[in-house]
């Protein structure tokens, strides 16, 4: 579980806990890391409970962070994952640069899942696991630049974030195209409504801490996804099904734009450009 | 990515070399350069970050990328820069030089060092890659300076003064040597933006200057693009936002006493909102 220290994360990371799953939570600071990490080890002693702190915006920490989860589960001689959640997400108002060189929203929310489920792949396929990653309603919005796909030259922070969340509908969409038949794993793209959570506060302008102050009011609480999270990685029933987007434990009809395969799958070979990944030749 | 617009824009640009190629602005630029297919040299003060950078460019945009860490207010460590750039004889055509600081406060709130340093990098940096990069450029093709001056660089700026006069310097002195060198094929852009988010002081400053920050705040990305094809165009002078410009030609109007005194009083009013709000950063 990625961005498992607040908001959608938290809650659905403290269900699977209660319920005595064995957790790997990934979270952006390490002392939110460790507070969260000692909360649900009490609430679940029996169960393996590990958090790693990892700033998503840069593929060197993803990679790094997916490293320290194969050898801690090699320590806890667990040799699969049953599910992985790509959870963490950010809105930043003005454009900012990684490190790296990517705009900050287009590296966390969609390069970050898709090299974390990249690397995890051989874990997931050894228990035929799921993947699971949050897009929202916001999708909808959302297109492919494909001249400027960071929005780089044209930045407008509520754009560039629903692009992210349309690459999120798209990634899922060709990983069970590309993988789904012969890994065993499937992926499911999780529409969590609006939710009352921190995602407008962190870092952004007094304007539009207020905006978003006012808009989360009319949201549920994190719980509600988190329920939905939860039955996606569990629920025997959703595998039968070919559907890539889901709210409410129900297929829900994405975006006319999240259900072109052209571009889900000229998405995927940018994004392995970006992330200096190809696939096909680690398969051959 | 796009070759359409790739061929539209595409001048034969052989290397760029970029100053202060890791900070916010610096590395719009890299990018921006990088996704038109341009070679580039990047310089800064930090090799990770540099290397970090090159890497994730080189990969992405299959461009080559060299860098070389410096410190330009020093100048052994500028004609070294210059020396590394010459090494392997690839010329260049372009020069970005972003590399400049500011330590925001009253004059006499400022160390004579700090002064020193505001004037070493932002003019004698400036002034000596000009030179060095022109004894390496490519001579068959049209050579790009871009100096980045600032919006500040077109008034006397209280609590900014020494920053502000360094980024007038840089104004007409490009505006003159690209008079100069016109007839060599070398174009001069003096780029003049407002304040930008590029760090998290710099966002603190822009909200703490409320509507009016939010309002006269750029991107570094479309500054970027936008300064590169005016570039490419030849063009003096780049005013990015429309606000900007706005307050460009109404601040020319005014005495230059009378611009000093409504700029004070706007910085003074956005330094005690920022200080109230948080005391450690004064």
């Amino acid at each position: 579980m990625t961005g498992a220290t607040s908001g959608i994360g938290l809650a659905t990371a403290e269900m699977l806990a209660r319920r005595g799953a064995n957790l790997i939570g990934i979270g952006r600071s390490e002392d939110r890391c460790r507070k969260t990490e000692a909360r649900l080890a009490a609430l679940q002693p029996q169960a393996s409970i590990h958090y790693f702190a990892a700033d998503l915006s840069l593929q060197s920490q993803v990679r790094a962070a997916a490293e320290k989860i194969r050898a801690s589960l090699r320590t806890d001689g667990i040799n699969g994952l049953d599910g992985l959640v790509n959870n963490a997400g950010t809105f930043t108002y003005w454009l900012a640069l990684t490190a790296e060189g990517f705009e900050t929203q287009w590296a966390v929310n969609h390069l970050a899942p898709f090299i974390l489920t990249l690397e995890l792949l051989p874990l997931l396929q050894a228990a035929s696991g799921r993947v699971v990653t949050v897009s929202s309603d916001s999708h909808y919005a959302g297109r492919m630049h494909w001249d400027d796909l960071q929005l780089r030259r044209a930045y407008n922070g509520l754009h560039a974030y629903e692009n992210t969340k349309l690459a999120n509908v798209l990634f899922t969409r060709e990983f069970n195209r590309r993988l789904g038949g012969r890994s065993g794993v499937k992926a499911f793209a999780v529409d969590p409504g609006l939710v009352k959570t921190e995602i407008g506060f962190k870092g952004t302008p007094a304007l539009v801490r207020w905006v978003w102050n006012l808009r989360r009011s009319g949201g549920v609480s994190p719980e509600v996804p988190a329920g939905d999270i939860v039955s996606l990685l569990g629920e025997p029933s959703v595998l039968q099904s070919r559907e890539v987007y889901w709210k409410g434990g129900k297929p829900k009809k994405s975006s006319r734009r999240a259900q072109d395969d052209i571009d889900a799958l000229r998405l995927w070979v940018v994004s392995e450009k970006m992330v200096g990944i190809n696939q096909d030749r680690q398969h051959e | 990515m796009n070759n359409f617009w790739y061929a539209q824009n595409h001048t034969g640009m052989s290397r760029v070399m970029i100053t202060g190629a890791t900070g916010g602005l610096g590395k719009a630029f890299a990018v921006e350069c990088a996704s038109r297919g341009w070679n580039l040299y990047l310089t800064d003060l930090r090799p990770d970050l540099l290397e970090t950078l090159a890497v994730n460019l080189r990969q992405t945009y299959r461009v080559r990328v060299d860098w070389q860490a410096s410190d330009l207010t020093d100048p052994n460590s500028r004609a070294e820069l210059i020396r590394q750039a010459a090494e392997d004889r690839a010329p260049f055509s372009a020069l970005i030089n972003v590399a400049g600081v500011d330590f925001e406060g009253p004059f006499f709130d400022q160390s004579p060092q700090q002064i020193r340093t505001i004037i070493r990098l932002n003019v004698e940096g400036t002034l000596d890659m000009i030179r060095g990069m022109l004894s390496l450029r490519d001579p068959l093709a049209p050579f790009r300076i871009i100096n980045v001056a600032s919006l500040a660089g077109f008034y006397p700026m209280p609590v900014k003064a020494t920053y502000a006069a360094s980024k007038r310097f840089l104004l007409d002195f490009s505006l003159a040597l690209r008079n100069e060198l016109r007839a060599d094929g070398v174009t001069v852009t003096a780029l003049c933006p407002a304040g930008m988010p590029t760090n998290p002081e710099c966002i603190d400053a822009i909200d703490a200057q409320g509507l009016m920050g939010q309002l006269t705040t750029c991107n570094t990305g479309s500054v970027a693009n936008e300064t590169l094809n005016a570039a490419l165009r030849g063009k003096a002078v780049v005013i990015p936002g429309g606000l900007n410009r706005f307050l460009q030609a109404a601040g020319s109007l005014l005495p230059g006493v009378w611009v000093a005194e409504l700029v004070g009083w706007r910085w003074k009013a956005a330094r005690r909102k920022r200080f109230a709000q948080n005391p450690a950063a004064a």
